[in-house]
């Protein structure tokens, strides 16, 4: 018997990405359609005049899995290219730890992350005016 | 006058004492309650339900907040753990007031667990998560993080890591090997599942549970007769451990052995409170719908529901209709007994409001799903509007929240809007009926190695619902179809074409 059982099964195990920013950002949220352009490249520039910096995982891992599906619309191989061509403006975290701790640290940075990996020491940007976990939340995946 | 000496050891008695209260568990919660006795009673709780023996500890909570009114940790605990609305509510109020008082680890304890009862979550994650950073050596901490995350959240991934932290801070704590198992049983990883439960038996050899979830997850892996031999096991330990004679039911109704699951569904009932009786005799009557005797399946139903409204259960009558017009092949039948499940919701009664909602949004969620399968889409979106409107004056967490995703999937598939589809869907991923429409949205949008995986799921999904009654069988019967049509080479019955 497992306790509380009956609680069980009453919400999915679909993974939800959080888009995080440092504390001094100061953006609340955006729509999907600008976060896109932020995550591919188009918009270079947070509107407070800052230069954006994506901080990203390997696209093996089933965070950025979910962000190639929902988010880029592409091809692990189209992914690919489109990394190689913007290096200068992407920096690769070789863990969660690391992408928490690199958004944290650098004014400008914006980086995807499980939702419940998420510390108090840095911000969760609302998309189309919903934070994760909230119904129809855009960046969710199994 | 004192002296010197008694003016200098009293203090320093005091402060051994306070430290001892404080930190008296060097792995455990860091507790600040002034009063011994609530002190012990909390310690008592905690220790009740690592065992699993939950009315005891919320007794033994409750018996610590009553020692100490401003003990705010004690009153989020409980919230925690209760499962009275009502008393959730004003106990999370109690520790809001109260968090004052409340040392760092349990002001963050408090703010996560009142932010995610109140559905904020993302300061509710940032809590815990500082919590656990900060508080790397607090075994309870780790475990309630555990069961949040599986029982609250069903993220049986993110909770595992919990409860393999525990072990490591303490190999003993028998219960994070009983959640481990259940993790990696969700997550179809039953060879850790069953590393897991060897070592809860191992720990807690005269105790039921841990033959009852060795039971469990056998009939969860399809290892029915292993399953048998668990619950015995269990009920040798302790006859009066119930829910081990409900498995032995629930494990020959999967068997396919109906007669024999209703001998043992039986027994269960003769002992059961009146809410296990009512709850349990759902799942006896569905065995009917399982061997195809619907005739008697629905004398079996109605029988249920007569039970259940003698007893004022109008959330289990109204299930027990919703359950007949699963498997009615007349569609004026089907949405007939639909009716009489919404009318019996609507009488005077004591059953919280909450369940009600509850069953309500089932009851709707079958509409549409009925009459999409009907063809009748008008009454579809007539369910589907009540329903959200439903969601939208009561929360769509829970139950109303995934009846909702799976009512909005249906519709979307109906449509044709495959993408909206899959992302509802997977809202509601472990009802079988969902799961089956999920394959076919998968299929329809292009995604056919996420479809190939849920139906492997789907059939060897194993667990005693009605929803797993009315869609497994079928569709373990046309996956073997499919495979023989495929490969008839393989098909032994093809010899005798």
């Amino acid at each position: 018997m497992l306790l509380l059982v009956a609680s069980l099964g009453a919400s999915s195990e679909a993974k939800q990405l959080a888009v995080i920013v440092d504390k001094t950002n100061n953006t609340g949220g955006m729509t999907a359609a600008d976060l896109t352009k932020v995550f591919k490249f188009d918009n270079h520039k947070w509107p407070d005049g800052r230069p954006v910096i994506l901080v990203l995982r390997d696209p093996s891992t089933p965070e950025m899995q979910t962000a190639i599906q929902k988010l880029y619309k592409m091809q692990p191989e189209e992914f690919k290219a489109l990394l190689s061509a913007h290096v200068s403006g992407v920096i690769m975290a070789r863990s969660e730890e690391e992408l928490l701790k690199s958004v944290e640290s650098i004014p400008g940075a914006v980086g995807l992350v499980d939702v419940y990996s998420i510390n108090g020491r840095v911000n969760v940007l609302k998309v189309d005016g919903k934070l994760p976990l909230e119904q129809g939340y855009f960046l969710k995946g199994n | 006058m004192g002296s010197n000496k008694l003016r200098i050891l009293i203090p320093a008695v005091f402060a051994f004492s306070a430290l001892a209260l404080a930190h008296d568990v060097p792995t455990g919660m860091h507790i600040s309650t002034k009063s011994p006795q609530a002190h012990v009673a909390f310690e008592k709780g905690l220790a009740k339900m690592e065992m699993l023996h939950i009315q005891d500890g919320l007794e033994s909570f409750r018996a610590a907040v009553q020692a100490d009114p401003q003990f705010a940790l004690g009153h989020i605990v409980l919230m925690f753990f209760s499962q009275d609305p009502t008393e959730q509510v004003v106990e999370r109020d109690k520790a809001l007031a109260a968090r004052a008082s409340a040392n760092p680890e349990e002001a963050l304890i408090i703010d996560w667990l009142a932010n995610a009862s109140q559905a904020r979550y993302i300061p509710a994650i940032q809590a815990m998560n500082e919590a656990l950073s900060k508080f790397p050596r607090d075994k309870h901490l780790h475990w309630l993080a555990g069961w949040w995350l599986l029982v609250d959240h069903n993220q049986s991934q993110h909770a595992v890591v919990m409860f393999e932290k525990v072990m490591q801070i303490d190999p003993k704590f028998a219960d994070a090997y009983n959640e481990a198992a259940y993790c990696y049983a969700r997550m179809g990883n039953f060879d850790n599942a069953f590393a897991n439960i060897k070592h809860y038996t191992e720990l807690v050899p005269n105790e039921p549970n841990p033959q009852d979830t060795f039971a469990e997850i056998s009939r969860m892996a399809g290892r029915f007769e292993d399953a048998l031999t668990h619950y015995r096991m269990s009920l040798r330990i302790d006859p009066s451990f119930h829910e081990s004679q409900l498995g032995l039911g629930d494990t020959y109704a999967l068997m396919g052995q109906q007669d024999r699951a209703r001998e043992e569904y039986a027994k269960a009932i003769a002992v059961g409170s009146p809410v296990q009786k009512v709850l349990w005799s759902l799942q006896s009557a569905a065995t009917y719908v399982r061997e195809g005797n619907l005739a008697g399946a629905d004398k079996a139903f109605n029988a249920v529901a007569v039970q259940a409204h003698e007893k004022d259960f109008v959330n289990l009558e109204a299930e027990a209709f919703r359950s007949m017009s699963y498997y009615q092949l007349d569609g004026t039948a089907s949405f007939n007994l639909l009716n009489k499940a919404e009318a019996v919701l609507k009488e005077g009664h004591k059953v919280p409001q909450s369940l009600l909602n509850q069953e309500l949004a089932s009851v709707l969620r079958t509409r549409v799903e009925r009459g999409l399968h009907d063809n009748n889409k008008d009454v579809a979106a007539a369910a589907f509007k009540q329903l959200q409107a439903l969601a939208e004056a009561n929360g769509a967490d829970g139950l109303i929240g995934t009846a909702l995703h799976g009512a909005a999937g249906a519709m979307a598939l109906g449509e044709g809007n495959f993408a909206e589809a899959v992302n509802h869907f997977e809202e509601d991923d472990s009802n079988a009926i969902s799961m089956r429409s999920l394959i076919t949205a998968y299929e329809k949008n292009g995604q056919a190695g996420n479809a190939n995986r849920l139906a492997a799921k789907l059939a060897a999904l194993n667990v005693p619902l009605i929803e797993q009654a009315v869609v497994v069988p079928e569709f373990r019967k046309m996956r073997a179809a499919m495979a023989a049509k495929s490969n008839a080479a393989l098909d032994p019955r093809a010899k005798y074409h």
